[in-house]
């Protein structure tokens, strides 16, 4: 079958008909959803443009015209303007930081008329384009560490800017790009250690030091038990580490003159004693044993430090985090998330019934049509409806995840698999902080929130993806 | 590229994925499906247990008119986490909760912000409610109960009020919690427990009182009305009658004891003791009354029964066998022997029993009285001719409670052997006491003792335990003891002489002839009794008609004068009034009512 003949009989005839299935069943979802969380009993003129579900429609009707438009484009066309568009993307981030409007604390959006939009929806989609472009550059290799510097810039710097914005929480997507950069081939060891620096971040604030230090001994322990199965040699070393330490600190505190903790004691013997261990290795010639005590002591190091960080983080990023994490007694921060919880969790197996919620018909549960749609459905539809919505959205972010396996070139798997990252971020964050798994950060439902630039944005993303993937059959 | 052809990168990128929703997916199905917590705090969020207050019973008077029943008004709560961020208008809000704005703004920053709380002390009206609603500010709920009105605005001591339970008594009986109301005094508190009914509770959807999911727990029920025995007319006729006065007036129906009016006076409005802005100040002015229109003087005071009394010494006296209805005795302006000396007044002499009632003789119920007591036939000494003579007067329900269901009722004094071997050291005799058997000394009754009186000798010797309740709702009859005739120690064969000395001085040549009413045979015995203060008391008890009586009275009008002079025109226009229906004599009304009485030693407070 001939290209143009193909081309001329079916514009979507190509297109993957499951994916785009999936975008109109979450696209629905959420004009649905947006009707029962904006709609008001007995609110005149059903259809006036003032209400949130019409905006919505609009908005998705705009999104469908300019998926038609992408994808009549050529696929090329978006790897020769990937740069140009990141340099629009980063000048409209500073502009937006300049002039932009201030909406809930952050300054991240654009004014025109009665349409605002946030200018980081649109700039992921530069970005996600220029990383791809970056990375599907011939001198590219994913083991080198100065391509991998040259991503991280161009990650960073607008990561920088959506932190001056006070809008982190939509920078903070960046960090999704490690999900794309792992299927691409990323070092395990840079992969590991950048979650587990994260996760021993988070912890620090739950648990003391003395505890935190236990269970990394442990960990490591046990990691290297696993690595090269000497269960002897590792019992011996932990049963010698904390008989000793507890030995010194029990002798250090028969001294008056020397006053000590635990902690210190532990840390000094535990530091220590990695000198033997590097021997150990040496003598062994277990290389990897190397990588888990260089890993170690840089997570021990992390551990008191984390406060230091911690105060480099606004005032709001701080109580977001401490509510996550629930080291706070302040109301009104749990507040949205408690209201939230209450409002999913009383959904119970089939939900309260499509406009029945109390919590969101009340007006309890804040933001309901936007970054807490999911409670509307959670309520309303119970978890059927919950696990409908997940599951439509899993199976959405594998249909892209196929789509970049099968892409014959570099630029369109990268391209694709950001897509699915930050579609897989967007997700875990949002929904998971409506159920406090995670903390709350600003970010909506791909799809299913309210709000126009973010369904335009992600529809424009959406489609690009689509383009490569259906362009890629065609040839 | 077929899936099967997967990098193990890709692989292990679908499995993160899978991890990352199936960790999502738990958490939905952990709290929807297993942690039933949130349902519960999900209720608690936007219902709230409101509390149905019953209206409470109604109270009728003996022919079905109501005396007091409810009105419609409502408590104002308010929520502070519900009211608008915007602010709302105050001052309007402030008038119709009637509270200064300041107050108002006080009140509210002060309130929990989550819990519900009560804003005004007093209800609101139903026209004030309706206004606030109009004005839509979240925040703000009203929950319905009702107040007491009182149609005729009579009998204020008798009904008794209503006011907010205190805390003392909430901590001591559960059944109440802060806000409720309770009877005080009077009728409200003999039968709150009938009058009050069962509080009800609605789980209450806060966004949409209306709403049909509201569920009720537990319905109210509403409190049993009573009918009591009082006459409304009669009532009313009977505190205008008192008007400018003190004292009390009782009526009975001797046949059943049921008590047809009774009148502390002064009295006061029953209205301004209604729960409301005015309550604290109206309280406060009766309170501070030196005439103390709050003390219910028809069941509480303690007075001298005077020459009322000298029916009680006769019928003792014959009971005793030492009196016999002819016997005669002289009477020369009073008894004299020794020292003592009591008084009489002018009037024929020697003279027989029922004469010496109708003219009310001192000396002859002296005579009689030291016969009771120097009995020696039957009492070693004259101390135990007393005691006898004190057992006598306690079965006519002198000394003590009556045990009527009106609470508050004092037991009048009867005093005892020891009291006056104390007193005189145990030196006494019958002279020392002989005013006693003329109703003076140590003597007290209350009005209701005394119109009881009047009901035993109407019945010949018994009496019914007097009450204020007829019927109420939902019970077939009243308690037991309300049915029992409680006899005297004294035969009914004696009491038609003394039934003759009465129909004798209305009808004769008595003391009491103003009483008299053509056709109904009215019974009477004046009363004066000296006192210290001033002015004598005027008292007079009575029934009517002579044979199968329909009414008891007794009228006490503190330093009224003689007997015939107040109280006798008094209760002859209620017996008028009851028997027949009609008051023939409105100049002797208005000459009644017009009557004020001094009362310079009630000034001095």
């Amino acid at each position: 079958m001939q290209y143009g003949q193909r081309k001329r009989e079916s514009l979507f005839g190509s297109v993957d008909r499951v994916a785009l299935l999936l975008y109109l069943l979450l696209v629905a979802v959420g004009v649905v959803a947006v009707f029962s969380a904006s709609w008001v009993e007995g609110s005149e003129n059903f259809f006036a443009f003032s209400h949130n579900y019409i905006k919505q429609i609009v908005w998705l009707g705009i999104s469908l015209v300019m998926g038609v438009v992408i994808m009549l484009l050529d696929r090329s066309l978006w790897h020769k303007i990937a740069y140009y568009l990141y340099a629009a993307a980063i000048l409209a981030l500073v502009a937006t930081l300049l002039f932009g409007r201030t909406v809930n604390g952050a300054k991240a959006w654009f004014e025109f008329g009665p349409i605002r939009l946030q200018t980081m929806e649109f700039a992921k989609i530069a970005i996600a384009l220029a990383t791809a472009r970056l990375m599907s550059e011939f001198s590219f290799s994913i083991s080198s560490f100065r391509s991998l510097v040259n991503v991280a810039l161009l990650l960073l710097v607008p990561l920088a800017i959506t932190y001056l914005q006070n809008d982190t929480g939509s920078g903070l997507v960046l960090c999704s790009f490690v999900f794309m950069l792992y299927r691409e081939g990323l070092n395990k060891w840079l992969c590991i250690p950048i979650i587990f620096i994260a996760a021993l971040f988070l912890l620090s604030f739950l648990y003391s030091p003395t505890v935190l230090l236990v269970a990394l001994i442990l960990v490591f322990t046990l990691s290297e038990c696993f690595a090269n199965r000497n269960w002897r040699n590792s019992i011996i070393y932990l049963a010698l580490l904390f008989g000793g330490s507890t030995l010194l600190f029990l002798l250090l505190s028969a001294v008056p003159t020397i006053s000590v903790d635990y902690y210190t004691v532990l840390l000094s013997t535990t530091l220590l004693s990695m000198v033997g261990v590097c021997v150990y290795a040496y003598r062994s010639r277990l290389r990897n044993i190397y990588i888990m005590v260089l890993l170690f002591v840089v997570s021990v190091m992390i551990t008191p430090t984390s406060n230091a960080m911690f105060n480099v983080m606004k005032p709001h990023q701080q109580n977001r985090i401490k509510t996550f994490l629930g080291i706070t007694d302040d109301a009104s921060l749990n507040y949205n998330v408690r209201q939230s919880k209450i409002a999913i969790g009383s959904g119970g197996f089939f939900g309260k019934g499509y406009l029945q919620g109390s919590h969101i018909r009340y007006g309890l549960v804040p933001e309901k049509h936007t970054d807490f749609i999911f409670c509307t459905i959670g309520e309303e539809f119970g978890f059927v409806g919950a696990i409908t919505v997940l599951t439509l959205i899993m199976l959405f972010i594998f249909r892209l995840m196929r789509m970049g396996d099968r892409q014959r070139e570099t630029f369109g798997r990268v391209y694709c698999y950001i897509v699915a990252s930050i579609l897989l971020f967007h997700t875990l964050i949002n929904i998971g902080m409506t159920m406090g798994v995670v903390p709350v950060m600003g970010i909506p439902l791909p799809l299913i929130s309210y709000g126009g630039s973010s369904l335009l944005a992600f529809s424009i993303m959406i489609f690009i993806a689509f383009a490569f993937d259906a362009q890629t059959i065609r040839e | 590229m077929r899936e099967g052809g997967l990098s193990p990168r890709a692989l292990v990128a679908r499995i993160i994925v899978i991890v990352i929703f199936a960790i999502l997916g738990l958490r939905v199905g952990y709290i929807q499906l297993i942690d039933d917590r949130y349902d519960k705090l999900s209720d608690r969020n936007y219902l709230r247990n409101v509390v149905l207050y019953p209206p409470r019973g109604e109270i009728y008077d003996r022919n079905g008119e109501l005396l007091a029943q409810n009105r419609l008004c409502y408590d104002v709560s308010i929520v502070r986490k519900d009211m608008p961020k915007s602010g709302f208008d105050t001052l309007r809000v402030s008038h119709l909760v009637g509270m200064s704005k300041e107050t108002l703004a006080k009140k509210i920053s002060q309130s929990p912000y989550r819990r519900e709380s009560r804003l005004t002390r007093y209800p609101i009206t139903v026209e004030q409610k309706l206004l606030l609603d109009e004005m839509n500010i979240g925040g703000f709920y009203t929950s319905q109960r009702t107040v007491r009105q009182y149609p005729r605005k009579i009998g204020g001591n008798l009904l008794g009020s209503i006011n907010e339970v205190t805390k003392a008594k909430i901590e001591k009986d559960d059944s109440y919690s802060v806000g409720d109301y309770i009877g005080m005094e009077g009728l409200e508190l003999a039968y709150e427990e009938v009058l009050r009914g069962e509080k009800g509770v609605v789980l209450q959807d806060i966004y949409a009182p209306q709403a049909e999911r509201n569920t009720i727990l537990k319905e109210p029920v509403a409190g049993k009305s009573i009918v009591c025995t009082i006459d409304a007319e009669l009532q009313q006729l009977a505190e205008e009658l008192m008007q400018d006065k003190v004292g009390a007036v009782v009526a009975i129906e001797p046949s059943t004891g049921e008590i047809l009016t009774m009148v502390s006076a002064p009295t006061f409005n029953p209205d301004e003791l209604v729960i409301g802005k005015e309550r604290g100040n109206n309280y406060a002015k009766e309170i501070n009354n030196p005439r103390m229109p709050l003390w219910n003087r028809a069941v509480k005071s303690r007075y001298p029964p005077g020459s009322t009394f000298k029916l009680v010494t006769g019928l003792i006296g014959m009971q005793e066998g030492v009196l016999r209805p002819h016997y005669q005795y002289s009477c020369n302006m009073g008894y004299h022997l020794g020292g003592e000396h009591i008084g009489c007044h002018e009037h024929r002499s020697p003279l027989a029993l029922s004469y010496a009632i109708a003219t009310s003789c001192n000396a002859y119920f002296c005579y009689v009285f030291r016969n009771i007591l120097e009995n020696k036939r039957k009492y070693e000494i004259a101390k135990d001719g007393f005691e006898a003579w004190r057992d006598y007067v306690l079965s006519f329900g002198f000394g003590r409670k009556l045990d009527s269901d009106f609470l508050g009722e004092g037991a009048g004094y009867v005093p005892t052997r020891e009291f006056y071997d104390k007193r005189y050291r145990k030196s006494w005799n019958a002279l020392t006491l002989l005013s006693l058997s003329i109703g003076q000394g140590e003597l007290g009754c209350t009005p209701l003792q005394m119109a009881n009186l009047a009901a035993i000798v109407a019945n010949r010797g018994y009496y019914y335990i007097p009450h204020i309740v007829r019927e109420i709702e939902g019970q077939d009859s009243l308690d037991t003891r309300f049915y029992q005739k409680q006899y005297t120690k004294v035969d009914a064969k004696h009491f038609d002489h003394i039934v003759e000395g009465m129909w004798r001085g209305v009808n004769k040549d008595g003391t009491c002839q103003g009483a008299y009413l053509k056709g109904y045979n009215v019974c009477g015995k004046t009363g004066t009794a000296q006192n210290s203060k001033g002015e004598d008391h005027s008292t007079f008890i009575s029934f009517a008609p002579r044979n199968n009586p329909k009414i008891a009275i007794a009228v006490y009008v503190e330093h009224g004068g003689f007997g015939a002079e107040m109280a006798v025109p008094i209760a002859s226009l209620i017996e008028e009034k009851y028997l027949t229906d009609t008051i023939c004599r409105p100049h002797l009304v208005e000459y009644v009512k017009k009557r004020k009485i001094a009362y310079p030693m009630y000034r001095k407070k």
